[in-house]
């Protein structure tokens, strides 16, 4: 039962731990704050510059969910895309080190740190991914641990 | 923003209400932060386990937020209504544990709820304190979507500043003297 969307990608079995994927870089712009912030996180100090200088994060700021959904972006777009992937589990540890302010690049790497067969659904590995998103200051900015399911190309040989 | 720090009562659930999905914003949302093709393409994902379009986990999560941050506003609206101050949340420092157990898909609705399972004063910022909450999704047939337990900072109403940091302060004020200390930190 070949998928045909995924069958000339990346498998579990081509991964390997160590592996860094480079994530380019993407720059938050006002527009995307505000826009995003709009939708899925209006706190006065992700929309307002005055109201965002007076608070902790001393100037606007991305949303931190919006500075992990650009970070999976760039995920996707250099790796999840070009692997068998179906799918994320979680994650764990997630820590917004720095804010995100207006005009900042964001960009870094991920680490695959384990890989491990599923033992109730032979026809999957879990990828387990670790962050670093930095500025352009190089200043950290996120980080967290991803899994993720993938598809084994011969479900069949034990893990 | 939302209760004070002190008033904040631990293991007190607080729904925040539902969101149905739809298509249309399942593959917009994809389309920005998370285009794999079972959250972008219809077609295409009949071919994947999930045998057709979910959401992001990522967008059913920002979603949640939303959801937390309007409950936030409600309950300030509702403590102005009785003429008390409302207390102030700050920005989160990160997610301890997000675990994705149902797919959503087109049509499904949502329940979220928030509890306070923890709380104590911050180590490293004075004058507030750290939330340890737990949000949950449930969707209509009441299955788990997915559980986060997430950290925020909340004001503390009764903070007094330590002398020490008072002294500093007041010292700051000194035109010549506040310049020095200021250069100097």
């Amino acid at each position: 039962m070949t998928n045909p969307v995924t069958k000339d990608r990346r498998h579990f079995e081509d991964l390997a731990v160590g592996e860094v994927i480079d994530l380019g870089h993407t720059t938050v712009s006002k527009d995307m704050i505000i826009t995003f912030a709009r939708e899925f996180d209006p706190f006065p100090f992700h929309l307002d510059e005055a109201a965002a200088k007076a608070s902790l994060l001393g100037g606007l700021a991305s949303s931190g969910w919006q500075t992990g959904a650009l970070s999976l972006r760039m995920l996707v777009d250099n790796f999840l895309s070009k692997i068998a992937s179906c799918g994320g589990l979680g994650f764990r540890d997630l820590k917004w080190k720095n804010p995100v302010m207006v005009d900042d690049t964001i960009g870094g790497t991920v680490t695959i740190v384990e890989l491990r067969r599923s033992t109730s659904h032979p026809q999957w590995g879990i990828v387990t991914l670790d962050f670093d998103i930095r500025n352009q200051k190089q200043k950290p900015v996120m980080t967290m641990r991803l899994a993720n399911l993938v598809e084994c190309r011969n479900p069949e040989v034990a893990a | 923003m939302t209760r004070w720090f002190e008033d904040i009562t631990v293991n007190e659930a607080f729904p925040l209400g539902d969101h149905t999905f739809s298509a249309e914003e399942i593959i917009r949302f994809a389309t920005l932060y998370d285009p794999q093709y079972f959250h972008t393409d219809p077609e295409l994902a009949q071919h994947s386990h999930f045998g057709g379009l979910i959401a992001s986990g990522w967008h059913t999560v920002s979603v949640g937020h939303r959801k937390m941050v309007d409950a936030l506003s409600a309950e300030e609206e509702r403590l102005r209504g009785l003429g008390q101050e409302p207390g102030v949340s700050g920005p989160s420092p990160g997610v301890n544990a997000m675990d994705f157990k149902a797919p959503v898909r087109p049509g499904d609705t949502v329940t979220y709820t928030l509890t306070v399972t923890d709380k104590r004063p911050s180590n490293s910022i004075p004058g507030w304190g750290l939330l340890f909450n737990q949000l949950t999704a449930v969707n209509q047939r009441g299955e788990l979507v997915y559980e986060a337990h997430l950290v925020g900072f909340s004001k503390l109403r009764d903070y007094r500043m330590p002398l020490k940091l008072q002294l500093l302060l007041a010292l700051t004020r000194v035109p010549v003297l506040g310049k020095l200390i200021r250069r100097g930190s």
